[in-house]
């Protein structure tokens, strides 16, 4: 058992220990959160990214091919689509090891929401080619799906979870897919590219410069520190 | 000055506590990833987990992952309310020294 050298002391070094004690407390909390959480802006980075680049894809194959955008265009937008899903899973997977109990159950069901839903798109997608949807039809259809369930998920993760910075980008999304489906074809690939894949990277830019901020805030709290002679001390 | 729980105020103990107190009160963590976030020895953990499971702010629950054993951890109950007393008493001392 080992004792801290300010134990016994009053006043000011008492202060100063117990300054330092709850500096521990709150760097180890917080990288333990980092550590056991998946890293929200990496995932949105990622996404932003795939669906920027991907939906500028088709909206550049839409309009030098009348509307339709070409085989190959969607062969990238699925690509870059595929990459983030399993990027997504395995940093999540890794991240949440280790852990069981309600937390871990309640992100399990949330993670398996999203297959759910997303199993059941290409039947919807599928029943109304089948019920004779046009081209135009499909292309809105699908991508209004795509936005009502990433956004309805985020907005009930942000509920679950206590997030509030996720119901924001779960309206953005949601309000995405209600502008690119009134633009129409094919306008609503652009819409989706600068809102919704943009949507994605400005709050990516958002939690860097607020995490950022917290890191200098608490590096000039440790300076200050030092500048008295209070060197952290480990057992 | 008022009373400081001596089983975790020693930064080791403290950085091990104020981990385990991140999680939700029903939710527990492997010994490995503990280990991974504190980067501590095996060895080194182990004594302080001793020590709290002892003062009984920690409990343990080994189980299998197929044939392998694994090790949960969580606070306690008393556990996590000896952290947040000992959190209080501090706050409330740099408040009184005025720092």
């Amino acid at each position: 058992m080992s004792h801290h050298p300010h134990d016994d002391q009053p006043g000011d070094a008492a202060g100063l220990a117990a300054a330092d004690s709850l500096r521990i407390v709150r760097e180890q909390q917080d990288r333990a959160r980092s550590g056991l959480e998946p890293d929200g802006r990496l995932l949105c980075l990622l996404w932003g990214v795939a669906w920027l680049v991907g939906y500028l894809v088709l909206w550049a194959g839409a309009r030098s091919s009348e509307g339709i955008p070409s085989g190959g265009a969607f062969i990238v937008f699925g690509g870059l689509l595929a990459a983030a899903v399993v990027v997504t899973i395995v940093h999540s997977v890794r991240r949440t090891a280790g852990t069981r109990g309600a937390s871990r159950r309640a992100g399990n069901l949330w993670g398996g929401a999203w297959c759910i839903a997303f199993v059941a798109y290409p039947f919807i997608i599928g029943g109304l080619g089948r019920a004779g949807a046009s081209d135009e039809v499909i292309g809105l259809a699908s991508n209004a799906l795509a936005c009502m369930i990433v956004g309805i998920m985020y907005l009930t993760g942000a509920a679950c979870f206590g997030d509030v910075s996720l119901y924001v980008l779960g309206t953005w999304i949601v309000l995405t897919g209600g502008i690119a489906t009134v633009v129409g074809m094919p306008t609503t690939y652009l819409v989706m590219a600068l809102l919704g894949g943009g949507g994605f990277l400005v709050i990516t830019g958002v939690w860097q410069v607020v995490a950022l901020r917290r890191g200098r805030q608490q590096r000039a709290l440790r300076g200050a520190r030092a500048a008295v002679g209070q060197d952290p001390r480990d057992d | 000055m008022t009373e400081l729980d001596t089983v975790i105020h020693a930064p080791a103990r403290l950085r091990v506590v104020a981990t385990l107190a991140t999680l939700d009160a029903t939710d527990e963590i492997t010994f490995p990833r503990l280990q991974q976030l504190l980067d501590m020895t095996a060895g080194n953990l182990s004594t302080h987990l001793r020590k709290l499971e002892d003062a009984g702010y920690v409990r343990m629950s080994k189980t299998h992952s197929g044939r392998k054993p694994v090790t949960y951890l969580a606070l306690t109950t008393p556990g996590r309310r000896a952290f947040e007393d000992y959190t209080a008493t501090l706050t409330a001392l740099l408040k009184g020294s005025g720092t």
